[in-house]
């Protein structure tokens, strides 16, 4: 923006802000409701009480949602972390014939509607047997995040030099070796940041999963689910702390590639 | 300490040929240097000589044992990059340690290793560094020791002093020469520079489009090139007509230039460039002379010429080499 009008520039402000109040409206009424003390959902809530999440950690049905969703969440972003990473590492690194395919191939539970997503996957999931069991479940969220993980690693994988991977094997050592002693350690923040944001991704989904959970409850699946049923505030408790979750996480990620970032500022 | 051997060696990317059916032989401790401008392919055979790539035919062999097939972690070679390639994460002795610790020595003997590595390139007392704690022609004695360490059976410098100002690459050319002496091991660098070839190797192998020009020690590719390309890749080259049509070349230094109107053909100075010890003339030759504009290079005494002098050329018939 050097050189514009100052006009232009207070516009520019002007809807940056409302952008911001506009997206943090639902959680400026959200977390201020979680802590009410009225039986229903008001706002603004007549008192403040901590009933709700009360309520909620003394509702096994919701605690068991939490652990599904926990540990899908960590299985999911493990398996999610672990094939985008290697599918980014020959990506970035490979020539062969069908390279641009493949890498839409793995973009592509990104780029296609959602809807569509879901409905491959209950058919492809119903096909092998998996529709409905826990496995499934993860295997869907682990397709659905390793896009994620693909392109955090990409660029953090594109930026690092292959030359010092080539001396590396030029000294000794085996493919693995050089993976694990240099290749990793330099990639830490970026894998540690893409595991945040598959995991944050899996813990959030809902739509699919509403389509191939069957009995499984999630934590969202069960937010959708009780919000059709009742409009029960223990769920704002859930919400608040769900965004508490991902701003954490998100706040975690921001500090590591910060670090990473400033460090290489200082000593190139 | 090993001879490298080339036989027949290309590498293809469709139609194109970076490597051409390229013979060389290095022996054994023996420094040569691989010469071409970008787009050469010099790189490229560097890369099939590391193991990094595979040749679409041909034979390489290291110490007689073909490693055609072979790849790059069974080549003991050592490597060193322009971009240093440094390991990021590791002080500059872990660096160091790491072909140790690959061939699992380790402990004392491991570090006396290379101590004694780092004090070869007169790097002792900064084990303890990150490499972006270096300047750039530290960290090249770093990736250099952390080549040598393991008394790697070849030695492959990828235009290692590219990167760096010109009194330091200077300065470094004077120290790696030393090293490859002190060593003995065989080396093999790839380079655009004309100048650093002419002034490290033993031998320089000059390649253009992944064919080899000519192999030859730098004396005798500077004055005897095998082709124009050669000639004027080399430093300077004035090409004169000798009978029966062919072209001759003469160095710029092999040049004489006398007063106006006294024997050998009269040209004027178009352009005197001063350069410290030398002055380079450009000449044109007057009455449409045969292959002009010529340069000179004549010692600076004195006086310069002006743009404009007239003089007369010659040179003696022994300065001029035939070439194709």
């Amino acid at each position: 923006m050097i050189g514009a009008s100052p006009w232009s520039r207070r516009l520019l402000a002007a809807s940056g802000i409302f952008g911001l109040v506009f997206l943090a409206v639902p959680i400026l009424i959200v977390i201020p409701m979680s802590f009410s003390s009225a039986r229903a959902l008001t706002f603004p809530p007549p008192g403040l009480s901590l009933r709700w999440y009360a309520a909620l950690f003394g509702d096994s049905r919701w605690m068991e949602a939490m652990a599904t969703s926990a540990i899908l969440a960590v299985l999911a972003s493990i398996a999610a972390l672990l094939l985008g990473g290697l599918a980014a590492y020959g990506l970035r690194r490979g020539s062969f014939r069908g390279r641009d395919g493949a890498e839409g191939n793995f973009m592509a539970p990104l780029i296609i509607p959602t809807i569509i997503v879901s409905i491959a996957l209950y058919l492809g999931l119903a096909r092998v047997g998996l529709l409905g069991s826990f496995l499934g479940l993860v295997v869907a969220h682990t397709v659905l995040n390793v896009p994620l993980v693909l392109m955090v690693m990409g660029v953090a994988i594109r930026e690092f030099d292959p030359r010092i991977e080539q001396v590396a094997w030029s000294l000794g050592a085996s493919w693995s070796h050089t993976m694990t002693r240099v290749v990793l350690p330099n990639l830490a923040p970026s894998v540690f940041a893409a595991w945040i944001f598959a995991f944050i991704g899996s813990f959030d989904e809902v739509i699919v999963t509403s389509f191939i959970a069957g009995r499984y409850q999630t934590v969202p699946k069960k937010m959708f689910n009780e919000l059709i049923l009742e409009v029960n505030p223990t769920i704002t408790a859930v919400a608040t702390l769900l965004i508490g979750l991902t701003v954490l996480a998100l706040a975690a990620v921001a500090a590591i590639l910060a670090r990473a970032g400033k460090l290489k500022q200082t000593l190139v | 300490m090993s001879d490298i051997r080339l036989e027949g060696v290309s590498k293809r990317y469709g139609a194109v040929a970076a490597a051409d059916n390229v013979d060389l032989a290095v022996a054994q401790g023996e420094f040569v240097t691989i010469l071409g401008p970008s787009g050469s392919g010099k790189t490229t055979l560097l890369s099939l000589i590391a193991g990094l790539n595979r040749p679409t035919s041909g034979r390489i062999f290291i110490g007689g044992r073909d490693v055609t097939d072979a790849p790059a972690q069974q080549r003991n070679i050592g490597l060193v990059f322009q971009s240093y390639a440094l390991f990021p994460h590791m002080t500059v002795l872990e660096n160091v340690l790491f072909p140790l610790g690959v061939r699992k020595i380790n402990g004392a003997m491991a570090r006396q290793q290379a101590i004694e590595a780092l004090r070869l390139v007169r790097l002792e007392g900064l084990e303890a560094r990150r490499p972006s704690q270096l300047s750039g022609g530290q960290q090249q004695r770093v990736a250099l020791a952390r080549a040598v360490v393991f008394k790697p059976d070849i030695l492959l410098l990828d235009e290692p002093l590219g990167a760096l100002d010109r009194k330091l690459r200077e300065e470094l050319q004077v120290e790696l020469k030393q090293l490859q002496r002190t060593l003995g091991v065989t080396t093999l660098l790839v380079t655009h520079d004309q100048e650093e070839a002419l002034s490290l190797s033993d031998r320089i192998m000059v390649l253009d489009k992944g064919r080899p020009q000519q192999v030859a020690a730098p004396a005798e590719a500077y004055l005897k090139p095998a082709n124009r390309f050669v000639a004027e890749f080399l430093g300077i080259a004035n090409f004169v007509g000798l009978e029966g049509g062919q072209t001759g070349v003469v160095r710029p230094e092999r040049i004489r230039l006398a007063e106006a109107g006294t024997a050998g053909k009269p040209a004027r100075v178009t352009e005197a460039v001063y350069l410290g010890q030398m002055v380079r003339y450009h000449l044109a030759l007057e009455n449409g002379g045969a292959g002009a504009p010529l340069v000179a290079a004549l010692p600076f005494v004195g006086r310069a010429l002006t743009p404009g002098e007239k003089v007369c050329v010659s040179w003696e018939a022994a300065d001029i080499w035939p070439v194709a």
